[in-house]
């Protein structure tokens, strides 16, 4: 990726604690314009906890995080979602009572101008909107190839499929970045092929940057333009996929070889 | 109603005949991100104008080649019409092809363009492109995913209008120029024969091209509304394969009747669609129907208590009164009063809630279904036709609606163009028939004898009302010891009927003493089968050759062996651990069994099965969609029946 390209999302420094448990020590990182960043490291190395303080689930207690050159370190996290930091989950969280089209539609619901009675009463301008809103809703459909599913409720569809609402949702608030979080654990190779091509897709379409957390380290090296590495809450290594897959200290970091030797 | 062929004697000319005559007419209906888009007979023609000037500009000229691949979409049926229009042939490919096919049409057709719809299939070409030099340009419909795509010879859709309306503005009339040059013996269609052994060296079987000119797809089409006429009030689905039976129902009928063609959303959203579309006129692939038939019973089977016991009730009621007709007795009027009954209370909600509500005729192609599949849908009312028609020969048979008979393939439309050899084939002749087979005219002109009469290869039998019975490939009728000859194909549509068999094939014949059965069980139906009887299983492998799974299937094998002459009744069979697949080229891209090269694939299984073991080991080599192959070892038991 161009070094010049713009940063969207700056990490400065954060450390993350719970009690004794030092879970980020000092990480700082840095998302630019279109890039794909993956954040690896082994289980139990703090990727989500770095993921939840992006969103804004937990709050560091060092360190300042910069999105689009303003500081969001204190702001909540509906209000991250709002300024465009949109998040997929490990564990998909979706509606079970909605639809797969409601579920998306309440994506859209952050950018939203309407307010309660216009949108209640759905004539004129609550109704206008509401229809602009489902045809960008709708080309997400097409994206993701959700069509089949459009009216199933959410309790009713797979595992694979739920992962692809979920995704769906996260792009229907027309995020300025977007955070995969394991976006195809537990999948099989055809639905990580269908994911990757999705995620390709609208990186391409929209270029959006996305921050991907993943274990399959072919899709990794596959599309990301940058990966991060970290171990034990520390950032041990960056850099192209090449460069990190040949650095020593993140194949130890894999192999235990560090921890033998301690 | 229909156009008089006589005067409008090319599609392209019934194309601008009927746009004259229909204007703001919807033509086509397309759903598209949620919403139904239509076409009215105006914008189908404009727009085919400049995909047409758009290819012509390009260097299209009169002869030359354009395949075609993708799903069901208008835009493939404009660019059919604007080539055609062209004096062009058009080559349509199935969208499950994997590259090597593509290659093997595009290269041995020599195509100078070809239309793929979306980055799936132009990944297809990108593949082989080095390998064929005559391909000038591709054109693709759905952008998605090839924004970025970086070659030369690529090119979207709506470019390719652009340049046609560029081309437009020095070339005013040049359409209508062409359309008058078109002429009724001009090839249209290429149509890939399937019934081939013959592979070429990347492992894709050789299929023969069939040419058919625009006046025998039209004499075809002619012959059939002649008994079973198309309105221009009526819906047509666009959901067969473009390559096959919707080149003459799809794309040319609604041409010469003023028909509506709906196209699905989705492949996948068929079942949800063709609700909101309530089509009368259908065609579905034997395969297809008798999914919707598991559908069906599988609901039924979901349903409650009393729903469940009403509709069984009446179904078996209605397929009783069914027969009865067929047979032609007289059915009391007590049982005609509670068939009506039925009717409203039961079958009409299930046809409704299947889409079927509006049916006038439906027709299957492909593999003959079962009688007991069609006794079904007839039962429900919805009176399916079986269609006989090969690649070369077009359709010479349809059932007249008041003369409709599930165990023939209708009546011959012109009996001077059909007889049966002394040997039992089937023989054709007329324009109806294929013109020759690209590149190889010396193949098709084998297919002829002195008197010029077509073999099919066919087997059948024309009774006395004058409909053609259709039994099977000649090379695929079995005489068994005793001397008795039989269909195999017969036998297993009537085992298909039954919602846990998806596949088999029916060994039997020559020297072996009896006949035996390799069947693939649905794995759907017998999972959600499995689910309900608390039967634990991992994969369809696994589930397949459960102890229980194998006794449902004896059921269902013991119910069929009850019709079956003693002979010819099931001995053996095997739950095969796959199911069988175009990709491994056990069946046709239509769904055909291709059986000389089953036999030869599981010629070990078959020695086993006629042996004394009880189980064999498979190593079976699978090649997936990418072209890649693996293989996998499992035991497969052998079952032994009464």
């Amino acid at each position: 990726m161009n070094e010049k390209a713009k940063t969207v999302l700056k990490i400065h420094d954060i450390s993350l604690s719970f009690g004794a448990l030092q879970v980020l020590v000092d990480v700082s990182l840095e998302l630019r314009e279109r890039e794909i960043l993956a954040i690896i490291g082994p289980n139990g190395a703090g990727k989500t906890s770095l993921l939840n303080c992006i969103s804004g689930f937990y709050k560091p207690q060092k360190g300042k995080i910069f999105f689009d050159d303003r500081e969001i370190s204190n702001m909540q996290p509906y209000k991250r979602a709002a300024i465009g930091i949109g998040r997929t989950f490990q564990n998909v969280e979706i509606y079970s009572g909605l639809t797969a089209l409601d579920n998306l539609m309440i994506g859209r619901h952050p950018i939203m101008e309407n307010g309660l009675v216009s949108g209640a009463l759905w004539f004129g301008r609550g109704r206008r909107i509401e229809i602009e809103h489902r045809k960008q809703v709708e080309n997400i459909i097409d994206l993701l190839e959700l069509e089949p599913i459009r009216e199933s409720p959410g309790a009713f569809l797979t595992y694979g499929q739920r992962k692809k609402v979920d995704l769906g949702r996260a792009l229907a608030m027309k995020p300025k970045m977007l955070i995969l979080d394991e976006p195809m654990a537990g999948m099989n190779l055809d639905e990580k092929e269908d994911i990757v091509r999705y995620v390709l897709d609208f990186h391409q379409l929209w270029g959006i940057p996305v921050i991907l957390v993943e274990h399959d380290m072919s899709v990794v090296m596959d599309i990301a333009d940058r990966v991060v590495v970290i171990d034990f809450g520390i950032k041990i290594a960056e850099g192209t996929p090449a460069e990190v897959k040949s650095n020593q200290k993140v194949i130890k970091a894999y192999l235990g070889a560090a921890i033998q030797k301690n | 109603m229909h156009v008089d062929i006589e005067k409008i004697d090319t599609l392209s000319k019934a194309l601008r005949f009927q746009t004259q005559k229909y204007g703001d007419k919807i033509f086509m209906c397309h759903k598209d991100l949620g919403i139904w888009n239509p076409y009215t007979w105006n914008e189908v023609y404009a727009n085919t104008e400049l995909v047409h000037l758009g290819l012509i500009s390009l260097g299209l000229q009169r002869g030359d080649l354009v395949g075609i691949i993708g799903d069901n979409d208008p835009r493939w049926f404009w660019a059919e019409y604007a080539v055609q229009a062209a004096g062009s042939i058009v080559a349509g490919m199935y969208v499950d092809y994997h590259y090597a096919e593509v290659k093997y049409v595009l290269s041995f057709s020599k195509a100078k363009f070809a239309f793929a719809k979306d980055q799936e299939m132009v990944d297809k070409i990108v593949q082989v492109k080095d390998s064929l030099p005559d391909l000038q340009k591709v054109f693709y419909w759905e952008e998605k995913g090839l924004w970025f795509y970086d070659y030369p010879w690529l090119m979207s859709y709506r470019e390719l209008q652009e340049l046609g309306k560029e081309y437009k503005k020095t070339h005013p009339n040049l359409f209508e120029e062409n359309i008058d040059k078109t002429k009724p013996n001009d090839p249209a269609v290429i149509m890939l024969s399937s019934g081939t052994t013959r592979m070429t060296g990347d492992g894709v079987p050789r299929s023969q091209m069939a040419v058919m000119s625009h006046r025998a797809i039209m004499l075809n089409l002619a012959g059939i509304m002649k008994y079973d006429p198309w309105y221009d009030t009526d819906r047509w689905v666009s959901f067969g394969p473009p390559a096959w039976g919707e080149q003459y129902f799809g794309i040319t009928a609604p041409l010469m009747a003023g028909t509506e063609i709906c196209f699905p959303e989705e492949p996948e959203t068929i079942l949800h669609d063709i609700r909101e579309i309530s089509p009368q006129k259908l065609i579905y692939s034997a395969q297809l129907w008798e999914m919707m038939a598991s559908e069906i019973q599988s609901r039924i089977g979901d349903a409650n208590r009393i729903n469940r016991f009403l509709f069984n009730k009446f179904i078996s009621l209605a397929q009783d009164v069914v027969e009865m007709k067929r047979k032609g007795k007289k059915v009391p009027f007590w049982l005609k009063w509670l068939d009506e009954l039925g009717n409203v209370v039961s079958l009409r909600p299930m046809r409704d809630n299947m889409g079927l509500k509006h049916i006038r005729n439906a027709y299957n192609s492909g593999a003959l279904l079962g009688p007991d599949t069609i006794r079904y849908f007839h039962a429900l009312r919805v009176p399916i036709k079986q269609l006989y028609g090969t690649t070369e020969i077009g359709l010479h048979c349809v059932h007249p609606d008041e003369e409709i008979d599930y165990e023939t393939v209708g009546r011959v439309i012109n009996p001077d163009c059909m007889k049966i050899s002394s040997e039992g084939e089937i023989l054709v002749k007329g324009p109806m028939v294929a013109s020759f087979y690209l590149n190889d005219v010396e193949a098709w002109k084998k297919n002829f004898d002195e008197e010029g009469w077509y073999h099919t290869g066919d087997s059948g039998f024309i009774n006395d009302r004058g409909h053609l019975i259709f039994y099977d490939r000649m090379k695929d009728m079995v005489t068994v010891p005793s001397g008795r000859k039989f269909s195999p194909q017969y036998v297993e549509a009537r085992l298909k009927f039954s919602p846990y068999i998806k596949g088999c094939i029916i060994i039997g014949g020559g020297k072996k003493e009896f006949v035996s059965a390799i069947v693939t069980i649905d794995y759907e139906n017998v999972g959600n089968w499995a689910e309900t009887k608390h039967i634990g299983y991992t994969t369809y492998v696994d589930l397949s050759q459960k102890p229980q799974v194998y006794e449902l299937i004896k059921k269902d094998i013991q119910r069929v062996n009850e019709n079956l002459f003693d002979e010819i009744k099931i001995k053996r069979f095997v739950n095969l651990h796959k199911e069988f697949d175009a990709d491994d080229a056990e069946l046709t891209r239509s769904g055909k069994l291709r059986r000389k090269f089953m036999e030869e694939r599981y010629a070990d299984l078959i020695k086993s099965i006629y042996s004394d073991e009880r189980s064999y080991e498979v190593v079976a080599s699978v090649k997936y969609k990418d072209g890649r192959t693996g293989s996998i070892k499992t035991q497969v038991k052998i079952e032994r029946i009464g």
